[in-house]
């Protein structure tokens, strides 16, 4: 469906910039981006402090894992607001959106018993073993797994996505890109090759 | 008070967080219930006045726990939310199978669709739960003849037994149409009897045992969890129809309580 919903032209003062904020906006794209990049930074601190000795990399890997830990709760509460707000006929999309919401449970079930694991770790003095970072690249791999779905249903199936800019006239007329060149680059070559004029 | 510290709480202010934790999961799905025979009696209100106490006297008791008023005002909630809880049990038999049409003629009918038979007891679990809670935060080292310890584990042997009960009953009236709905009827019940074994015949081997079982239930309760929001995106219109489906759909704190009874058992076995 094509909502186009931009109405003035381009942006060219703070005051204009103000008035096209929108608090409607999903907040779910934005607080998944601290899961991931928390729950990844933690693996690779946890990793690298493992592998080369250091004590400070391994601490900041549990410093991440405990952030992400609270900040997947703000992602899990968004995303199920943003479901609310979809209105989604049974088919594929559907699918991905089940599928989706029923792994963000799991993986947060995951996460708090594999940071639970973590701060026990910590208050017995221990560092992390080979045992609790495969754990934990288990995690990051179910991590992986929902946030693919994710990404299909925003970008394959548009889910809480307007198409609100303004298109190309080429666009709007349903055709292909303006060419560059009259021909394809595999014709131009082969013009050149026999010494034709291509120009 | 008993027990260890962990984050900055003993063992059982995390119990007691537990138990608000709980009561919450509980009056999720009391509302929706209630809500959808359309509060039709005014003891339908019980749960929500019951829990609501408990729920206030625990955070209380966890932020002042060396108080004597605050371990007094959870244990009356405690008390309050057993009694309530035995009274809606009652009041589930009776009128969701008793009073019915074809009563106990039509008792699998009844005990699929009417009333949930067990979930007020859930209200009794959380109450006794939070005794538990204000006698380790006295000081005090038994309840009913056993140390607080086995006491704890008793408990999560018999709520986890009521949870997977009720939850057969319910995934049988879905057929079953899922195979993760055989998950409460797998972990689950060997984690009841490695309670029992616990309690009666502690060993290193056994408690490891234990301590696995808890955590596969502590995780199959997010499984439900996701699966049971999964059940909501299959009704027509999924989470888009919001107030509909959460009424019609699978109940959607349910599967949270053997997440909770586990981590008591959890906090059993290793500070305490």
């Amino acid at each position: 469906m094509k909502r186009p919903t931009e109405r003035g032209g381009t942006v060219t003062s703070l005051r204009q910039a103000l008035s096209l904020v929108k608090m409607g906006a999903p907040m779910h794209p934005i607080f998944v981006h601290f899961t991931i990049a928390l729950t990844s930074a933690s693996l690779a601190f946890d990793a690298l402090g493992f592998f080369f000795d250091k004590p400070s990399l391994t601490a900041a890997g549990g410093w991440a894992l405990f952030g992400s830990a609270v900040m997947t709760l703000m992602t899990i509460s968004t995303g199920l607001s943003s479901s609310t707000r979809a209105p989604i006929e049974e088919g594929e999309a559907r699918s991905f959106l089940r599928a989706h919401m029923a792994l963000g449970l799991i993986f947060y079930g995951l996460l708090v018993a594999v940071t639970f694991w973590r701060i026990a770790l910590w208050r017995n003095g221990q560092g992390v073993s080979w045992l609790y970072l495969t754990s934990l690249a288990v995690v990051a791999l179910v991590m992986t797994i929902q946030g693919y779905l994710g990404g299909e249903l925003v970008y394959r199936y548009g889910v809480e996505v307007e198409q609100s800019y303004r298109g190309l006239p080429e666009r709007e007329a349903n055709s292909s890109p303006p060419q560059l060149t009259s021909s394809s680059p595999r014709e131009v070559a082969a013009s050149v090759k026999k010494g034709e004029n291509v120009a | 008070m008993t027990g260890t510290s962990f984050i900055g709480l003993y063992a059982f202010q995390w119990i007691a967080l537990i138990s608000v934790a709980l009561t919450m999961l509980i009056l999720g799905d009391a509302l929706a219930g209630h809500y959808r025979s359309g509060f039709i009696f005014r003891s339908q209100y019980m749960p929500f006045v019951g829990g609501g106490l408990l729920i206030v006297s625990a955070i209380t008791a966890v932020v002042k726990p060396e108080t004597a008023w605050t371990n007094l005002a959870l244990r009356i909630a405690g008390w309050l939310a057993i009694i309530f809880g035995l009274v809606g049990f009652v009041f589930h038999h009776y009128y969701g199978i008793a009073k019915k049409p074809g009563g106990y003629k039509w008792l699998l009918h009844y005990l699929m669709y009417g009333a949930p038979q067990l979930a007020p007891l859930a209200l009794t679990i959380t109450g006794v739960l939070a005794l538990l809670a204000a006698r380790g935060l006295a000081g005090e080292v038994t309840f009913a003849g056993l140390d607080l310890r086995a006491a704890l584990l008793a408990l999560v042997a018999v709520a986890l037994a009521g949870a997977t009960l009720q939850a057969t009953l319910l995934h049988y009236r879905g057929a079953f149409n899922n195979p993760l709905m055989f998950a409460p009827l797998t972990v689950p019940v060997l984690a009841i009897v490695m309670s029992v074994w616990v309690i009666i015949g502690p060993n290193e081997i056994v408690l490891l045992a234990f301590t696995i079982l808890l955590w596969l239930t502590f995780l199959i309760g997010f499984v439900g969890l996701g699966m049971h929001l999964r059940g909501f995106g299959r009704q027509m219109g999924g989470l888009y129809l919001l107030k509909l489906n959460l009424l019609e759909g699978p109940p959607a704190w349910a599967p949270g309580l053997f997440t909770g009874f586990a981590a008591v058992g959890l906090i059993a076995a290793y500070f305490l």
